[in-house]
């Protein structure tokens, strides 16, 4: 393989990325060369215009990613502030011909993974995705659900506070994966409609004695597609619309039974509807996640006594506004303010001595800035307050990176 | 249905499920052609002609610090004409969307302002929504003076935001080239 050279046509930010391998088939200079003589006179002519080509027929390149945030905690209790290497992500990208790719990311979180580290080490996406016509692809393996407005661009960079919001982390698990197959859909005017089927919860994983389900019900299931129990799979369904520009409307389904045959049932469903608005430099979002789990009378019934039951219902929404204050070449300050409200036990079913109450509903303001050093390199910088949990009331630096 | 209106569709074998995990390569799309693209851009033009246009080094350095970046010193182009007069010169571009290139063509009138934007070819997985005419609406009018900033006078596509900055950054690139050059009187 070999580093692209310095190319024209290639934005000097985007170009250290990319690595080509020059193997038989013509490399992005060849191509470019052909298509410069496409245009040279003799051969090109209004008559013979239709039949030339605008793109070379296929291609054969690897694609070198990342994406990454160091973030700095300090909450009400100076003692439990942490700076933690929250993530570092490499991405691998090939395109086997012009229709046809591989999309891998390698995550290390914590910095360090081993037995007796807290890091860990995972696949956050490994499918093929391939073009079958103008206006649908497929894909199969493990990818991201398409969910709310962070769960498919979840990277630092486009996201307002160090930490990504709590509705899009304890509600809806973001960094949210399945394997699967996947179609995705446009279609005039700005519609993507993706749909498929995936593995999905597995019930059997909810751990009671933790308070780990409290933290995010759905992400003390899933599976992550590590030997993942497939008796039972999801289906997903997510539409969006784009169709004015800076304006983006959609909602998302999930619905799979997370029993995997070991219990009777455990149908979890889970929905969203987001907006977001973003026409020059006012950058306006909101979203509602909300999230059900059949059967949990019967699910509880072996864990009475137990400090975390499995919810019945579990939601949240938030509003933000940003604003892109400052701007000089690359550099960006945008300001922003965040709202948001989420439980992640909403209410718990009846154990026939009464229903458990449910838990109280966290309230969260965020305000801070995004610092962009360059459209890829973010500073960051946060409070947040909180209205149930007052010890968690911190400030946030962090520092990102996504290319 | 399709965004441009004008895509073509070119089957060379149809594509099996089993593709999803085959790499064959059994199907090719293109969004528009070249000369789809000319004709979109310029209808009322009655011929066009292929042209070469070269920057002179001074040209060049002169482009890259104003925009920043690497400007390529020979620049194929079209040239719109209808009835002898000039109506505008079309370029054919590509920048990286966020890991891979978008083949477009910028057309600019004989004052200098964009006719129209067309994506050719569309590479990545997401921010296909580049190829909506709402989108591409907005640069109609913009000139070399313009600032074609997302987040100022180009709105964002929430989701495609490299996509969005590197097309207009590109568009700009392209209307700073025909203002260098209509300047240096290659261009008429």
């Amino acid at each position: 393989m070999r580093a692209l050279g310095k190319d024209p046509d290639v934005p000097p930010t985007t170009q250290a990325n990319r690595v080509h391998r020059a193997l038989s088939r013509p490399s992005l200079a060849t191509r470019l060369c052909a298509l410069a003589l496409a245009f040279a006179p003799g051969l090109a002519s209004a008559a013979t215009a239709d039949a030339q080509k605008s793109a070379p027929a296929s291609e054969s390149s690897t694609v070198i990613t990342s994406y990454g945030e160091i973030n700095y905690n300090r909450p009400a209790d100076p003692a439990e502030a942490r700076i933690d290497l929250r993530r570092f992500v490499l991405g691998l990208q090939h395109r086997f011909d012009e229709k046809t790719k591989l999309v891998t990311e390698l995550e290390v979180e914590h910095a360090v993974s081993s037995a007796g580290d807290k890091g860990e080490v995972e696949i956050e996406q490994a499918y093929i995705e391939r073009q079958f016509g103008e206006h649908w692809a497929g894909r199969a393996g493990l990818f991201l659900v398409p969910f709310g407005l962070l769960n498919e661009n979840h990277e630092p960079t486009a996201y307002y506070g160090v930490e990504r919001n709590f509705v899009e982390t304890a509600i809806i698990p973001t960094t949210w994966r399945e394997g699967g197959v996947q179609a995705v859909f446009t279609f005039d005017p700005g519609f993507t409609l993706q749909a498929g089927v995936s593995t999905g919860f597995d019930i059997n994983k909810w751990d009671a004695t933790s308070i780990e389900g409290r933290a995010s019900p759905l992400a003390s299931i899933h599976q992550e597609l590590q030997l993942a129990r497939a008796r039972d799979l999801a289906g997903f369904g997510a539409l969006n619309w784009r169709g004015i520009p800076g304006l983006q409307l959609g909602g998302a389904l999930f619905v799979g039974n997370a029993a995997q045959g070991q219990t009777g049932s455990a149908v979890v469903a889970l929905w969203d509807v987001h907006a977001r608005y973003n026409p020059g430099r006012l950058d306006l979002s909101a979203l509602y996640a909300r999230g059900t789990i059949s059967n949990t009378a019967a699910l509880n019934a072996p864990l009475a006594g137990n400090p975390t039951l499995i919810p019945e219902a579990f939601d949240g929404w938030y509003v933000q506004a940003a604003y892109r204050l400052w701007t000089q070449g690359d550099m960006a300050l945008a300001p922003f303010a965040r709202y948001e409200q989420f439980n992640t036990g909403r209410s718990y079913a009846d154990l026939g001595s009464g229903a458990p109450a449910g838990l109280p509903t966290e309230r969260v303001v965020t305000a801070g800035l995004n610092y962009y050093v360059t459209p890829e390199v973010v500073v960051k910088a946060d409070v947040q307050r909180f209205h149930e949990d007052t010890s968690r009331n911190r400030f946030d630096l962090g520092l990102g990176w996504s290319f | 249905m399709r965004f441009g209106g004008r895509g073509r569709v070119v089957y060379t074998l149809l594509a099996p499920a089993s593709a999803l995990v085959a790499p064959a390569p059994a199907l090719a799309v293109e969004y528009l052609t070249v000369g789809q693209a000319q004709a979109a851009i310029f209808p009322d033009a009655d011929a066009f002609e292929a042209r070469e246009l070269s920057l002179d080094s001074a040209q060049q350095r002169a482009l890259e610090a104003k925009l920043g970046g690497a400007v390529r010193a020979r620049w194929p182009a079209r040239l719109a004409r209808r009835g002898g007069r000039l109506l505008g010169v079309l370029l054919v571009d590509e920048v990286i969307g966020k890991f891979e290139r978008i083949t477009f063509a910028t057309g600019v009138d004989a004052a200098g302002a964009v006719r129209q934007v067309e994506i050719l070819v569309y590479r990545e997985s997401h921010g296909h929504e580049v190829r909506l005419p709402a989108w591409r609406k907005q640069f109609v009018g913009k000139t070399a003076a313009s600032p074609l900033q997302v987040g100022e006078d180009i709105a964002n596509i929430s989701g495609a935001t490299l996509s969005c900055r590197h097309v207009a950054q590109g568009v700009r690139r392209d209307l700073a080239v025909v203002e260098a050059l209509r300047r240096a009187g290659a261009l008429p």
